[in-house]
């Protein structure tokens, strides 16, 4: 009951003052829906096996399993391991690279990490469409390897580990920067400084724990940072460089960056309230710039707020965002941006657990097309028989998904947390939609069209396994409303369940042939349905 | 006074008040509805505007690179290993009609804009300078002051993109071609191809009521599963079209999302077969690709009931903090090849004169290098072309070439001489929006004593 009555509350309070509402305990009765509807929220399917583990372990007990799993092999060693190294022209492409990110996304057994991964990947953005760079493709699947490697970790590390990485290193620009050089008027290269405090960080505004934006007396929001701080905080991304390059091994997007001191700033730098000693070693100046920038108080809400986002609804109430930030700010153990404990925080919220009936008509988010496809792949068991994954690049919103994973067009993700689609009631209601961005109406008819094709015929080698299906295709309704459970968590209408389950048990069951059709259209026209694409 | 200029009067008040406010408007108020006297005038004529998007912030330095040699001098000195070769650029030198204010002054374009040199000779391209997003004019004492009011966030690329397209900071939901598209809604046949984008999703495509219509470079895309039957279904393919038509979503998402598929499907039915061209694109070059499409459109503009239209295209990468010498040209060579050959397509389509083609940009950048690139600027030249434009002409001033000149906010970021705000106006002039209904379109224009910067015919 107080799970419910906070997720109606609309928000208001600050989070601090109101305690994480109580989740139900192991052993208590979760049902089929609600295991898949957690699952969609924390995980990239709802399969047979993963709803029946989510009931036995609970919510909680599913999460600490799924955070103690190991890696599965990397995505760099398995592009050496395929032998992408091999072949001197990958230098200059990124043969490899989405074949590996494919790969995980449908069959790594960690899918949780995997899910806060691609959400990750889509805040700290670095994307193929700007990495001009030797063995790019090597590039972009360390980047990912490290996103994976401190998903679960804190906030802090993460931070030095991207900071550090040539995937971000190449694609904002700080990799090569030199001090400034009053003699040539040459200044510092300010992109990654700006971008951090933009979007891995602050945010323009000051914010208060709940996300809500401060204001002054006039009522102004007040800024986080100003173009001289950018000035500054640049000047600490001096000087670093590849460790170890080497044009004819991809073994050096791996490692981090190092510093030449020669080409480190020795000015004084100042932002957001400190001022660096210019004879500050660069190593130094540089974590004493990390510190400040993830002690500064507007992380926990502003990184809080988009993996709720990423995760559970694109309009969380500033209490739920309040609750996630408090954990940010303090785990319950003293330490602080634990992105264990937030994600547990996201995915355990009263907010996220209760009754979607009980939300209002704007909660929810739309699923990312790649996600849906995805969601697909898993569900349905996809295998690639030669382990090559050769779905490519999705990006064609007109033939494909208009969205492929590490592909964003610019720094500023697909799309944005703030974006709010014109001329709509959720404009209107002060609504945010992130995922409309990338939705138009060449997107949404492609997305039928291809979902048409890969559930028929897969993409590639990748193809759906069907087998264990075709014994409940004789029987229309229970094919369409297990697959219905297993991909919405049953948040189909009866009405919409009665018309597909009419249209599929038109097709006579009288073959395999005819079986498998009645599969597919059972599965496509699920995955067009608007009760579908909107996750709940 | 009649009925229907009551509401025209009070949707533009309201219109006007919303928009400065920076709060959208009531999504259900459709001016589409609202009858014929919510148009602006439209004669039976067909205009059109063409927005060239450059993401990322083009470098305004290596575009129109000073070239006489005091200045080029200057420019070479600031830009170090960025400066373009002066021996590269004796081919594309600009002789304007009348010479700058200082007459001592030449510029020239970048050598790979050489394809755009015969329309500015032709007087069919004109060069806009310093151009940026301003509230009101600002001098760089006041700006140094901070006394006045600049748009926010400058140096962002999405909070100056939002304010170029828009006038409005990022989170806007409705920018200068859409804003002119809601005045001329119930002058086309049909209210979907008003506003058309062939690159994606721009604010500045939506209006008040506007809304964008968003199509591929091979055109609208026919749904396949309702076309032929779906997996030999034909009762599927009608579940199919029930599904994602039916519209009785109570969640808000779900309303939205079957509103663009039904704006899909019902303009896919309407658009057909385009017409194709003879002139010739360049396949490999995708503002090309885009262009020929908004061709094709244009060609279909009587079948479509289309007089007045917007249409918006965009070339990425322009953010060039690194690799700007290696990038930057090939950039500025897919424009100039994309948009020579548009504007050989509206001459075969007999509509050059009626149809006007700019570049816009997130903002320019630093004139001064950071060894690589050139970083997050403010003001910077743009192109105009067609028929109606007054070509081989310059429109505003010409900055100083220096760091910590009178232009400079510093590393050779330009402060804007000339507005968004004034470019807009000027061409929504030019499509017939009245003066009274300007700041509909451009909210800031009323602090601007200029409103028409001369650069189209009427």
């Amino acid at each position: 009951m107080s799970a419910l009555l906070s997720a109606c509350g609309g928000g208001g309070g600050s989070g601090a003052d109101n305690p994480a509402p109580i989740t139900p305990a192991p052993g208590s009765a979760i049902t089929d829906r609600e295991a898949a509807r957690f699952l969609h929220q924390a995980a990239l399917a709802a399969t047979d096996a993963d709803i029946a583990r989510v009931k036995v372990l609970g919510y909680s007990g599913w999460l600490d399993e799924q955070l103690s799993l190991p890696r599965t092999q990397s995505h760099y060693d398995w592009m050496i391991a395929k032998g992408y190294q091999s072949d001197p022209n990958n230098a200059n492409n990124f043969q490899g690279a989405d074949n590996t990110l494919w790969r995980k996304l449908m069959s790594s057994p960690d899918t949780l990490r995997q899910r806060v991964v691609l959400a990750l990947s889509e805040i700290f953005v670095v994307s193929m469409g700007g990495l001009p760079v030797p063995w790019r493709g090597f590039c972009v699947a360390a980047y990912v390897d490290l996103l994976e490697e401190n998903a679960f970790g804190t906030y802090r590390s993460l931070l030095n580990a991207i900071t550090l990485s040539t995937g971000m290193g190449n694609y904002l620009n700080m990799r090569g920067s030199q001090k400034e050089d009053p003699r040539t008027g040459r200044e510092p290269d300010e992109n990654y400084a700006r971008e951090l405090l933009q979007l891995f960080s602050l945010g323009l505004y000051q914010l208060n724990i709940d996300g809500t934006v401060k204001t002054d007396a006039a009522g102004r929001p007040q800024e986080t940072y100003t173009q001289s701080m950018i000035s500054g905080l640049a000047k600490v991304f001096t000087g670093w460089d590849y460790t170890q390059f080497n044009r004819s091994d991809p073994a050096f997007q791996r490692l981090p960056m190092s510093l030449n001191a020669g080409q480190h700033s020795g000015s004084d730098k100042s932002f957001l309230g400190i001022t660096i000693s210019g004879g500050t070693p660069g190593e130094q100046a540089l974590q004493t710039a990390l510190d400040t920038i993830a002690g500064h108080s507007n992380v926990g809400p502003f990184i809080g707020r988009q993996l709720i986002q990423r995760l559970v609804t694109s309009n969380p109430t500033p209490a739920y965002v309040g609750r996630v930030a408090a954990v940010f700010d303090n785990n319950g153990q003293g330490v602080r941006g634990d992105l264990k404990a937030v994600v547990k925080a996201v995915l355990l919220d009263g907010e996220a657990r209760a009754d979607p009936a009980a939300h209002p008509a704007g909660w929810g988010k739309l699923r990312e097309p790649a996600l849906r496809f995805v969601q697909w792949a898993r569900t349905f068991g996809v295998t690639s028989p030669t382990d090559i994954w050769n779905i490519g690049d999705t990006s064609d919103p007109s033939r494909r998904l208009g969205q492929s994973p590490l592909r964003s067009p610019s720094v500023f993700n697909f799309f944005r947390p703030g974006y709010v689609p014109p001329n709509t009631s959720l404009g209107a209601q002060g609504l945010v939609a992130p995922e409309f961005q990338i939705t138009n109406e060449s997107s949404v008819v492609a997305y039928a069209n291809f979902m048409q094709t890969a559930i028929q015929s897969g993409v590639g080698e990748v193809k759906g396994t069907y087998g264990g299906w075709l014994a409940q295709a004789n029987d229309a309704p229970t094919l369409v409303s297990r697959i219905a459970l297993l991909m919405s968590a049953g948040q189909l209408s009866t009405a919409t369940l009665s018309t597909i389950s009419t249209a599929v048990a038109g097709i006579a069951a009288s073959s395999d042939v005819s079986r498998l059709n009645r599969i597919y259209a059972a599965i496509l026209l699920i995955m067009v349905a608007p009760e579908y694409v909107v996750q709940k | 006074m009649t009925i229907n200029q009551i509401t025209r009067r009070e949707f533009m008040r309201r219109s006007a008040s919303l928009g400065i406010a920076g709060v959208a408007a009531p999504w259900a108020l459709n001016l589409a509805t609202l009858g014929e006297a919510a148009a602006a005038t439209v004669n039976g004529d067909y205009k059109a505007l063409v927005c060239v998007f450059l993401y990322g912030g083009n470098d305004y330095g290596n575009t129109l690179v000073p070239y006489d040699s005091a200045s080029y001098a200057d420019y070479a000195r600031i830009r170090q290993t960025l400066a373009t070769p002066r021996n590269t650029l004796d081919t594309t030198v600009l002789s304007p009609v009348s010479a700058l204010p200082d007459a001592a002054r030449q510029m020239a374009l970048a050598p790979q804009l050489a394809p755009l040199k015969p329309l500015f000779d032709g007087g069919k391209m004109a060069v806009l300078l310093n151009v940026g997003a301003l509230i009101q004019p600002t001098t760089l004492a006041q700006y140094r002051a901070g006394n006045v009011p600049l748009p926010p966030k400058l140096f962002s690329h999405n909070d100056q993109q939002s304010f170029w397209q828009s006038s409005l900071p990022e989170g806007a939901t409705s920018g200068w071609g859409g804003r002119i598209g809601d005045l001329f809604l119930s002058s086309n046949g049909t209210s979907t191809f008003t506003c058309i984008n062939v690159s994606g999703n721009a604010v500045f495509m939506s209006g008040q009521s506007a809304v964008q219509y968003q199509i591929s470079t091979s055109g609208s895309i026919a749904l396949r599963g309702v076309g032929s039957p779906l997996y030999g279904s034909p009762g599927c393919s009608a579940a199919l079209n029930n599904l994602i038509t039916a519209g009785n979503s109570v969640n808000l998402m779900e309303a939205e999302h079957t509103r663009i598929m039904r704006r899909a499907l019902d303009a896919n039915s309407q658009l057909g077969g385009l017409p194709s061209l003879t002139t010739p694109f360049d396949t490999s070059n995708s503002l090309a690709m885009q262009l020929q499409m908004v061709a094709q459109l244009i060609a279909a503009r009587s079948r479509l009931g289309a007089h007045r239209q917007v249409f918006f295209v965009s070339l990425g990468g322009f953010d060039t903090h690194d690799y700007l010498v290696a990038q930057h040209p090939g950039l500025l060579a897919s424009v100039a090849n994309a948009v020579s050959s548009f504007y050989a397509a509206t001459q075969e389509l007999g509509v050059a004169n009626s149809v006007t083609t700019f570049t816009a940009s997130d903002f320019g950048r630093t004139l001064t290098s950071n060894g690589d690139g050139s970083d997050h600027g403010w003001g910077s030249h743009h192109f105009v072309v067609g028929g109606a434009v007054q070509g081989q002409r310059y429109f505003g001033t010409l900055p100083i070439v220096a760091v910590n000149g009178p232009d400079d906010v510093g590393q050779g970021r330009l402060l804007p001489t000339t507005s968004v705000d004034q470019l807009a106006a000027t061409l929504a002039t030019w499509m017939g929006v009245s003066p009274s209904e300007l700041p509909l379109v451009a909210p800031n224009i009323s602090n601007f004593t200029v409103k028409d910067i001369g650069f189209l015919a009427a």
